[in-house]
């Protein structure tokens, strides 16, 4: 069976994740603006990895089983490449944190953000392009402002197709960063999960992040511009099978 | 014929490892059945209308259950019991649900509650209303299955909608004499698809599957750390 401490710690951490994105913007803006850690895009050269060490990170979103036949994207200068071709339909990629929310998200521009994940068929057709034009207007120099407007205008075009149902991914790289906030007790600043996209809806249709339940809600999209939920549950365990921290 | 093993632990199979394959009987015939018969049917009611709901609605937190509309088993089928207000909907299901070819298909001691959101409330419900009234009509498991069968053909019963899921997170569930209380854990119904697509089944992925048979649903599985009420579940 998957229960396990470190899925009772992610569980309650899960909840210091999600509102730390939305709220924890709010520390930041206390501080005053002019402290904003991470102002605009830091030169490129800081969001990019060594090629084989990102192929290996991606491929640590998910377990060997999956990832190993999976397609591997990197980021290069120009925006996502493909590095090796996959035999699963699964994708695995290293996103980077212009992928967050667009509001009140200070850690927009952080360059240590680094999150692994290997995105099933149906959401490699149908949520990976989010990441493509993300970091295409990305790199491309546009504000956060600029790129959520890309977007709207990219699903008013039908440029973006809509989630396809059944799309989900896994994010169980050990190695993955996804914010400079510790968000277990020792303060990681990563849990073990899996994610679900749906088409917006009523998150009390998933029951998420009602007492507790083990759904989370994540407001990386959220109509905001994207019109796609996302739903995490933690794994309990990192996708070497190693338990996640409970400490 | 070669047998694809895997680990599930869903409503559906009431089991920890079957064996997909569409030849049921043969399975049954296999193992035994213990359940060969419906016992009579006050063996599957439970003794007081209060006891289902309160048990139908653990097997979600409170948080969802309180409000959800709320099931119960009588003599003549599912009736209900509570109206709801947020579109969800808790049931506790009989042994019938179980894969046609779990040997214990039939025993009246299995209790299973569920907490189904809208979406699965309004596509996975009809199915459960279905099968119990089958099972109450005395069919047999092969006119059952023929009988299920024939209603997805014919398009009486529906395909899982966009977001079906459900909650079984009760520490009072009951799947049987082999895998007793099992584990907390949540259930996402689709319309058919392959295990892969998931990652389900493979090694140190944490999602299980069970493929419906002969209904064209794929379920996917994933233990959850706590019981509805919030305490651990096992650690095993």
């Amino acid at each position: 069976m998957m229960a396990s401490n470190a899925v009772r710690r992610c569980t309650i951490f899960g909840w210091i994740f999600v509102w730390a994105m939305v709220l924890g913007s709010a520390q930041y803006a206390c501080a005053k603006d002019d402290k904003a850690p991470y102002p605009s895009m830091a030169p490129l050269d800081q969001y990019l990895m060594d090629r084989d060490a990102e192929i290996a990170m991606a491929r640590s979103a998910a377990p060997e089983a999956i990832s190993r036949d999976a397609e591997i994207l990197v980021l290069g200068q120009h925006g996502y490449e493909t590095a090796v071709k996959g035999k699963n339909g699964f994708v695995c990629d290293v996103e980077r944190s212009w992928m967050g929310p667009f509001e009140k998200n200070p850690e927009f521009w952080n360059p240590k953000v680094r999150g692994a994940g290997c995105y099933n068929p149906q959401a490699a057709r149908s949520v990976l392009p989010i990441a493509y034009l993300r970091t295409k207007l990305a790199l491309a120099g546009l504000s956060p402002a600029e790129i959520a407007e890309g977007i709207k205008a990219a699903y008013a075009k039908k440029e973006l197709p809509p989630v396809e149902p059944g799309a989900m991914s896994f994010m169980m790289s050990k190695q993955t960063y996804l914010t400079d906030r510790g968000i277990t007790s020792d303060g990681a600043h990563n849990m073990a999960h899996v994610m679900f996209f749906t088409a917006l809806m009523d998150t009390a249709n998933w029951g998420a992040n009602l007492d507790n339940s083990p759904i989370l809600l994540n407001p990386q999209f959220n109509g905001s511009p994207e019109p796609v939920e996302v739903y995490m549950v933690c794994t309990g365990a990192w996708s070497d099978g190693t338990p996640a921290p409970v400490s | 014929m070669s047998r694809k093993i895997i680990k599930t632990i869903s409503l559906g199979s009431f089991v920890l490892v079957i064996a997909l394959s569409p030849a049921w009987p043969t399975q049954a015939q296999e193992s035994g059945a213990l359940y060969e018969r419906m016992a009579p049917i006050d063996q599957y009611l439970m003794t007081d209308r209060n006891t289902e709901i309160a048990f139908a609605r653990t097997a979600a937190p409170e948080s969802i259950s309180r409000d959800a509309e709320v099931w119960v088993f009588g003599r003549h089928g599912y009736e209900a019991a509570v109206k709801g207000k947020n579109g969800w909907v808790c049931i506790v299901e009989r042994s019938w649900m179980a894969p046609f070819d779990d040997p214990e298909f039939l025993n009246p001691d299995q209790r299973v509650p569920l907490c189904l959101n809208p979406p699965a409330a309004r596509t996975h419900l009809p199915l459960t209303f279905k099968t119990t009234e089958l099972a109450m009509a005395g069919q047999s498991k092969t006119q059952m299955f023929d009988s299920i069968k024939a209603a997805f053909d014919k398009k009486e019963l529906p395909m899982p909608e966009p977001g079906s899921m459900c909650y079984m997170m009760s520490k009072q569930q009951y799947f049987g004499r082999k895998y007793g209380n099992a584990d907390p854990h949540l259930m996402f119904w689709v319309p058919k698809t392959d295990d892969v697509f998931w990652g389900a089944g493979l090694p140190g992925s944490p999602v299980y599957v069970h493929q419906y048979s002969p209904e064209p649903i794929t379920e996917f599985i994933i233990s959850v750390s706590k019981w509805s009420d919030g305490t651990p579940a096992p650690t095993d």
